[in-house]
């Protein structure tokens, strides 16, 4: 038997940076992962937003992760009849700048648990946590599928949207329905220069009325939303797992909403499905409004001898990208948490509740966890009116999002705050994306510990 | 260990013998069919008013069905590590 300083459970996007922070900080630190390759088993489509990026780890601003394409613009289009009638881009900022990276999850979380491993983290794959050990209430451990028992002094769970470790602890409940969607992606591949013509550093979003069946009900799901990768893109689209109160026959629903998009949608036959070839289909479900549902965002998110980060806790959203900021923000702050409980040697619930104060002050958490904006577009739904829609999409996923005190002052605190620590942050910022841009142009990345997907 | 693909979804390969990762307790049970509405790999089906996989040859691990089911018949959980699902397109 063996007990580390701390277990970090899953090697997504936040395990290895409270990983890799941890072992910087001279801790015993393993870090568990169930998939063989770190991000294999992880379903997005992903575009990461820029604020991850510059008020995230400081090792991702500083490396070269493998980006698929920097994205500058939404595109905005509204469908009726399958013909676009009007078209929004107001969201949109010059290159270098972007307002995401796009990214294949399998590559990016490689190169995430490659920098912990790096600082001294031990990876382990293929090794599902199967229960935790627990002792009088409090968490010491894991017992894996091999029966081993790995034991530590603290454990970070980073489980993912279908963690069981917090649950089985005691400490959490599985997500209510209501707080989840069912997403479905396709995959398809498509000549770089085919992408750069047809959407350049853009993401295209098509909003409909119900009547046309390309996507959920409005405001009980994702838009269908097309993200370009390098040389491919990334239609998806989602529904609630309960709409209007049933739970829906999301398995007809879901490809059928994409079948009639292809079917009916002009901008798709015309400009997209000639030059597209169908690589791959895949599906998650993500707890987007875990933060609206109180009994849901109210759940622990830290126990004895346990810290709960990402999607596992809740921290996922839909409005303006996904989960991933949230996961590195708030693997960094369990982390800091964890390496002062052990140098105090407490790591008991009390200790460890000033990870909760740290979330709740975080300019960024909060906000992605509460944005009512993803409940607003049921009013839509309700009037059925056209300009009413394109009003809220520009509100909501436009340039007019920014105009909010709901979304304005987290980035204005967040900013605050980063140059009250670094007055120079504002030039690395920039020193990053000129980079990330040369990366991507050169298509030169940090060298993987596995090769991020097959060729040819 | 096999490595199996599916017509139906490409892209996606399922590793070695995931076992039975999901399970329905039949005791609980009311054939509500929520796990097969939501349930896009079609693992369930309803036999004699109870809902049992049918496979789960096609399962991308989602939990859609525990999370809809609120009898708790849906048992949950990991299959053993390097098993199940796997892509390099998520």
């Amino acid at each position: 038997m063996e007990i580390c300083d701390v277990l970090v459970v899953g090697a997504g996007f936040g395990g290895p940076v409270a990983a890799r922070k941890c072992a910087e900080a001279g801790l015993d630190t393993v870090l568990l992962e169930r998939a063989a390759v770190p991000g294999e088993k992880v379903v997005s489509g992903l575009v990461i937003p820029f604020y991850g990026f510059t008020f995230g780890p400081d090792f991702i601003r500083e490396g070269n992760p493998p980006i698929e394409r920097p994205i500058c613009k939404v595109v905005n289009r509204f469908v009726r009849h399958g013909e676009i009638y009007a078209t929004d881009s107001t969201l949109r900022v010059p290159k270098p700048l972007v307002l995401g990276y796009a990214a294949y999850c399998k590559p990016f979380c490689t190169w995430l648990a490659d920098r912990a491993v790096e600082a001294g983290a031990e990876l382990r794959t293929s090794t599902t946590a199967v229960e935790p050990i627990l002792e009088k209430g409090a968490v010491r451990g894991v017992v894996t599928d091999r029966g081993e028992e790995i034991r530590c002094k603290v454990l970070i769970d980073a489980g993912g949207t279908q963690n069981r470790l917090a649950i089985q602890a005691g400490l959490r409940r599985k997500y209510l329905p209501e707080a989840l969607e069912l997403y479905m992606i396709w995959d398809f591949e498509m000549a770089k220069e085919d992408v750069d013509e047809t959407f350049g550093l853009s993401m295209e979003f098509f909003h409909a009325l119900p009547e046309e069946g390309i996507g959920a009900p409005l405001g009980y799901g994702s838009t269908l939303y097309i993200f370009t990768y390098r040389e491919s893109i990334h239609p998806g689209l989602g529904q609630f797992l309960v709409t209007r109160g049933e739970i829906p026959n999301l398995a007809g629903l879901l490809p059928r909403y994409f079948d009639n998009f292809q079917e009916k949608v002009t901008r798709w036959r015309r400009d997209i499905a000639p030059k597209a070839r169908l690589r791959a289909v895949t599906w998650d479900v993500c707890p987007i409004y875990a933060g609206l549902i109180p009994e849901t965002r109210n759940m622990p998110i830290c126990g004895d001898g346990i810290l709960v980060i990402g999607d596992a806790a809740g921290f996922e959203a839909s409005a303006f990208g996904d989960g991933v900021p949230s996961a590195w923000f708030s693997a960094e702050l369990a982390a800091d948490v964890a390496i002062e409980a052990l140098r105090r040697g407490d790591t008991s619930r009390s200790a460890l509740a000033a990870y909760e104060d740290k979330v709740r002050e975080h300019p960024y958490i909060t906000w992605i966890i509460t944005d009512w904006r993803r409940w607003d577009l049921r009013k839509v739904l309700v009037s059925g009116s056209d300009t009413e829609l394109r009003r809220m999409i520009r509100d909501h996923w436009g340039i007019g999002a920014f105009r909010y005190r709901y979304s304005g002052r987290p980035l204005v605190k967040a900013l605050r705050e980063a140059m009250r620590r670094d007055p120079r942050a504002p030039l690395k910022w920039i020193e990053m994306f000129t980079r990330y841009y040369r990366n991507w142009e050169e298509n030169r990345f940090d060298p993987l510990s596995v090769p991020g997907k097959e060729t040819g | 260990m096999e490595i199996r693909t599916s017509d139906r979804f490409p892209g996606v390969e399922w590793v070695g013998d995931p076992g039975e990762f999901v399970r329905v307790d039949e005791s609980r049970c009311d054939g509500c069919a929520n796990c097969v509405r939501v349930c896009l790999a079609e693992c369930f089906e309803i036999k004699n008013k109870k809902a049992r996989v049918r496979s789960l040859a096609e399962c991308m691990e989602c939990a859609a069905c525990w999370y809809v089911c609120d009898k708790e018949a849906v048992i949950f959980s990991w299959p053993p590590g390097g098993t199940g699902f796997r892509t390099d397109w998520g």
